[in-house]
C-alpha cells in the first residue's frame, strides 16, 4: 500500500513549507480525490506522490513500480509528432511502439498521429498526456486536473479510465478544483489546506463552483449567493 | 533507459539547436587547421582544448532542449532520467569528436612526421578528446537549467567553468588540479608522452569528470 509518512516539502531552504506533515495511505484499487483551492499545494502533493519531487522530510513508501502521471499542462513544445512521441514513451516503458495505438484510437486522436505536438490544440495535447500515462497499465495513476481543456466527450472517458485502472488493482489519485469529481462518487477525499492534508474530507475545505450567467444578471446572482451564505470569489468577464 | 537516451538525442537532433554547436565545432577545427600542416599529436591536443567549450555548450543545449515537465515525466518513468541525459550528451558529443579526429586528414591539416604512425596518431587523438569529453559533459550538465534554474545562472556557470578550465590549465597555474587537464594534455602531446604521464593525466581527467558528474547527480536529487 502506498504510504506518505510525515511528508514535508519546501522549495529551497529559505522557502516556506508547501506541505506540512502529510500522512496518508492509498490502497491498491482505491481512488482518492485531492481537493483544495488554487495554490494550496495540490499539484505539489501529486508530484511528491509521483516521485517527481523528493520530500524535504519524511518519505513516500511502497510506490508501485509503474506510475502514470498526467501533468496539469502537457509539455507540447517538443519536436515530435504524436506517433513519434508516444513511440518513444512506449519504448521507455518497455512496451512495443505500437502499444500507443489503442489509446490514440480510444481518446479520439488517431487522426492526429502525424501532427507535430506544438501544432496540437490544448485539449488534444492533454489527450496525448493521458495516453502517455496509460501506455503501460499503471499501478498508480496520478491525474492533475485531468478535465482541464478536454471536450465533453473525453471528459466522460476519464471516469471510465479511472475505474479500469482501479478495477485492475491500481491506485488512482486525482486533483480537481472544478467539482468534476462528482463523476467519481466512490472516491475518497483528500483535502489540502495551508499545507496540511485531511483525509476523508473536511468541513473547513470549501468547494469552488464556477458558474456562468449573463452580464446583466451577474450582480443579482452574486447578491443572491451571498445572501444564502456562500462566498463569491470573483465576478467579472471570463 | 536506452529509450530515454534515444528520445533525448532525437529531440536534440530535430531542433535547430543542435546545429549551432556543430557549426561552432567545424569553425574552430577549420581555423585550427587552416594555417598549414601540423603533426597530428600536437594538433589533436590543441583540438581537444578548443573543442572543450563547444562540447560543454552542446551538453547544456541538449539537456535544456527538453521542457521541464517532460523531464519530470521521464523521471516518473525511470528514476535514472538524469543518467539518460548525460548518456545522450556524451553520445551527441561523439559527433564533434569524430569530426575533429577525421577532418584534419581529409583537408590536409595534418602530416605524419618521422616516427609517427596513423594508428598511433589516432590513439593520441582518442586519448586527448576522450579526456575532454566527460569533463565537458560534466560542466555542461552543471550549467543546465535543471540545476541552475535560470538562463542567466546557466550561462554564468558555463562561461566561468570554461574560463576556469583554461586559466587554471596554464603552465604557471598555482592550482592546476582544480581544473580538468585539457591544457596539460595539450602540452604533454607536443613531445614524447611517457606512460607514467599518460596514467597521471588519465586519472586526473577521470577524477575531475567523476567529481563533476557526481556533483550533478547529487544536485538533481532535489532539482527535478
Amino acid at each position: 500500500m502506498l504510504r506518505l509518512d510525515d511528508v514535508w516539502l519546501r522549495y529551497g531552504r529559505g522557502g516556506g513549507w508547501v506541505l506540512r506533515g502529510v500522512t496518508a495511505a492509498l490502497a491498491p484499487g482505491e481512488v482518492a480525490v485531492v481537493l483544495g483551492l488554487n495554490g494550496v499545494g495540490k499539484s505539489t502533493l501529486l508530484q511528491v506522490v509521483a516521485g517527481v519531487l523528493r520530500p524535504s522530510r519524511g518519505a513516500v513508501r511502497e510506490r508501485p513500480a509503474v506510475v502514470g502521471w498526467v501533468p496539469e499542462r502537457f509539455p507540447a513544445d517538443q519536436p515530435f509528432t504524436v506517433d513519434q512521441y508516444l513511440g518513444h514513451i512506449a519504448a521507455a516503458r518497455g512496451e512495443p511502439r505500437s502499444a500507443a495505438a489503442q489509446w490514440t484510437e480510444r481518446l479520439g486522436i488517431a487522426g492526429y498521429r502525424g501532427v507535430r505536438l506544438p501544432d496540437l490544440s490544448k485539449g488534444t495535447a492533454q489527450k496525448v498526456g493521458l495516453a502517455q500515462a496509460l501506455i503501460r497499465r499503471p499501478g498508480l495513476l496520478i491525474l492533475d486536473e485531468p478535465w482541464e481543456g478536454l471536450d465533453a466527450a473525453t471528459r466522460d472517458i476519464v471516469p471510465e479510465l479511472v475505474a479500469e485502472v482501479a478495477g485492475a488493482g491500481g491506485a488512482v489519485l486525482i486533483s480537481d478544483h472544478r467539482g468534476e469529481t462528482a463523476r467519481l462518487p466512490g472516491a475518497a477525499q483528500w483535502s489540502v489546506q495551508d499545507g496540511h492534508l485531511t483525509v476523508g474530507g473536511s468541513a473547513e475545505a470549501p468547494w469552488v463552483i464556477e458558474i456562468s450567467v449573463g452580464a446583466g444578471d451577474a450582480v443579482e446572482a452574486a447578491a443572491r449567493l451571498r445572501a444564502e451564505g456562500h462566498t463569491v470569489l470573483r465576478v467579472g468577464p471570463r | 533507459m536506452s529509450a530515454l537516451v534515444r528520445m533525448r538525442v532525437a529531440g536534440f537532433a530535430r531542433t535547430g539547436r543542435s546545429l549551432a554547436p556543430l557549426l561552432a565545432g567545424l569553425v574552430v577545427i577549420g581555423i585550427l587547421y587552416g594555417g598549414g600542416q601540423a603533426r597530428p599529436a600536437e594538433a589533436y591536443g590543441v583540438s581537444a582544448v578548443v573543442l572543450f567549450p563547444v562540447l560543454a555548450w552542446q551538453t547544456k543545449l541538449l539537456l535544456d532542449t527538453e521542457p521541464d515537465v517532460q523531464r519530470h515525466l521521464a523521471r516518473v518513468i525511470d528514476r535514472r532520467e538524469w543518467l539518460a541525459g548525460l548518456a545522450a550528451a556524451a553520445l551527441a558529443g561523439l559527433v564533434p569528436v569524430a569530426l575533429a579526429l577525421v577532418l584534419p586528414w581529409l583537408i590536409g591539416g595534418v602530416k605524419l612526421g618521422q616516427g609517427d604512425s596513423l594508428p598511433g596518431a589516432l590513439a593520441v587523438g582518442l586519448w586527448t578528446h576522450g579526456l575532454a569529453l566527460p569533463a565537458a559533459v560534466a560542466l555542461g550538465a552543471l550549467a543546465s537549467r535543471a540545476v541552475t534554474r535560470s538562463a542567466g545562472y546557466g550561462v554564468a556557470v558555463l562561461v566561468s567553468g570554461m574560463t576556469w578550465a583554461l586559466v587554471l590549465g596554464l603552465k604557471s597555474s598555482p592550482a592546476p588540479w582544480l581544473a580538468p587537464p585539457v591544457m596539460p594534455v595539450a602540452r604533454a602531446v607536443t613531445g614524447a608522452v611517457q606512460g607514467g604521464q599518460v596514467a597521471v593525466l588519465s586519472v586526473w581527467g577521470a577524477g575531475w569528470a567523476v567529481a563533476g558528474l557526481a556533483c550533478y547527480a547529487y544536485l538533481r536529487r532535489t532539482r527535478p
